[in-house]
């Protein structure tokens, strides 16, 4: 399987003969291009049209980040390669279908409310003081299947997502992490850049596993298809954010691997630091290589193999009527 | 796929041992191409072709070798190794049938160059009958809208396909 490359400075990426060269302050790195899947660029970081073309070739993405702000600007997807009309086709009747969208929509918002129980739990076992919280996840995810509309599922998810921040102060028990309120682009302090940062690593993951499948990752669910950006794999993401995301923030705050001072405050809003970047990204990429055990498929699979099977099981759905069942972490 | 549906050799491979994978091809809903077997399958055929020989065309489907073996014609199959030979020679079996529905009288070869193993194939009218009920049933099979639910096979241990149907 491929690995992925992290470039946080800047400089410039070009092919050289039939290899990929990134030439920088630091100096200059050869990538091995066969086993690449991914390139994360953060920095500023100058590519060329013959660059492109390569790693359409190669099957590589390119995942762009705003160099000064670290926002996700969008990603290189090349051309589709496992072209499987049938599939799209199938995608797009359950996209149409209001009934069947629903459905499909409703599942993933589900998924995601057990995680985040899950994740509750964990820390309630621990003696923080979740309870209210939790209990109040449980009563809102009974409304689940009352929503009639995409749009008001949307917005129960939203309060369902806004009393899980709300427990996080709990867990972290630190001053300078307090939730106070979600914020983005930009985010306005320490907690949410990391919560943002984190997402936006998980969806770019997702989107690479999409790749990989016969799946289009426009037609999303329950967040809205309009043919200019990805969707579904921003609702796939929605299952694994509390069990990657979140609990890596709690690792890399509750060890003190990133501290206040691994950020920036910029104009508008609080910005990681390239110092607080490595230590997340190193974290992200050990995390999606943890493997755990898969009962159905008999034998160890690794968290990001696990984004690819929940895809699979999408795929399953649209094209053979199989009932799509989110993954619920059992710890 | 509702026009017609396209019966090649590789589908009846495929078909002898798993209905359901000849049915997930059929919609290009290709396996996994991370896997290992389906990385090795694909530099074995892009590799151990003799040189100087091409892919031939016949109908829906495209044969490995063809070759002329004092004045016969020789149709080679080349697999990774002996597991699925039984199927691999029902799909020789449909190439030299198709061949002689253009009037074209071969003779079949399989060969697994791992192994070093080479065997012959000649259609007999036995073979014949089996292989057009075959394709029948097959046919039957791609015309459904959704593919028969995944069976525990032995082959599913090794299949690219094993994520895919059993996540």
């Amino acid at each position: 399987m491929g690995t992925s490359v992290y470039l946080f400075s800047g400089g410039q990426l070009r092919r050289k003969d039939n290899t990929l060269v990134f030439e920088s302050p630091d100096g200059t790195k050869y990538l091995p291009v066969e086993n690449i899947q991914e390139i994360y660029l953060f920095g500023e970081v100058d590519l060329t049209k013959s660059l492109l073309e390569f790693c359409s070739q190669k099957e590589i993405l390119l995942h762009i980040f705003n160099s000064e702000y670290e926002y996700y600007m969008g990603t290189f997807y090349p051309r589709e390669h496992l072209n499987a009309g049938h599939v799209t086709v199938k995608q797009v009747e359950y996209y149409l279908d209001p009934q069947r969208r629903l459905d499909l929509a409703r599942r993933f918002v589900e998924g995601a409310a057990r995680n985040m129980l899950q994740v509750l739990k964990y820390y309630r076992n621990r003696g923080k003081k979740v309870e209210g919280h939790l209990e109040r996840i449980q009563e809102l995810e009974g409304k689940i299947p009352e929503t009639a509309e995409v749009p008001a599922l949307m917005a129960l998810e939203g309060n369902i997502r806004e009393q899980y921040y709300r427990a996080f102060d709990a867990i972290v028990l630190q001053e300078d992490f307090q939730f106070d309120r979600r914020t983005r682009r930009p985010p306005e302090n320490h907690l949410n850049t990391l919560i943002s940062f984190g997402n936006s690593l998980l969806y770019s993951a997702v989107l690479r596993e999409t790749y990989k499948t016969h799946l289009d990752p426009r037609i999303g669910y329950l967040h809205t298809s309009n043919y200019r950006r990805f969707s579904l794999n921003l609702d796939v993401a929605e299952i694994f954010k509390p069990i990657l995301v979140d609990r890596l923030i709690f690792t890399v705050l509750g060890k003190k691997m990133i501290t206040r001072r691994d950020f920036d405050a910029k104009l508008e809003g609080i910005y990681l630091k390239e110092s607080g970047r490595k230590v997340f990204v190193s974290e992200w990429e050990r995390r999606l290589g943890t493997t755990i055990r898969h009962r159905s498929i008999g034998r160890e699979v690794s968290y990001r193999r696990l984004i690819r099977l929940e895809l699979y099981k999408v795929e399953k759905h649209v094209v053979e009527g199989e009932e799509y069942r989110p993954f619920v972490a059992q710890w | 796929m509702e026009d017609e549906i396209r019966i090649n050799g590789t589908l009846v491979w495929y078909y002898t041992f798993c209905p359901r994978e000849a049915w997930l091809m059929s919609r290009q809903m290709t396996p996994d191409e991370d896997d290992e077997n389906v990385v090795i399958g694909r530099f074995l055929h892009e590799n151990r072709q003799p040189r100087g020989r091409k892919e031939v065309e016949v109908g829906h489907s495209k044969l490995d070798v063809v070759r002329r073996d004092s004045g016969t014609l020789v149709v080679t199959e080349v697999k990774k190794s002996r597991h699925s030979l039984k199927g691999a020679r029902m799909q020789v079996l449909f190439y030299l049938i198709e061949l002689r529905k253009r009037g074209i009288e071969a003779e079949g070869e399989l060969v697994v160059p791992e192994e070093r193993k080479v065997e012959r194939v000649v259609l007999t009218q036995e073979d014949r009958v089996k292989i057009e009920q075959t394709v029948e049933e097959l046919r039957a099979l791609l015309r459904r809208a959704t593919p028969p639910p995944p069976k525990r096979i032995p082959a599913c241990k090794r299949c690219a396909y094993g994520e895919y149907c059993w996540a």
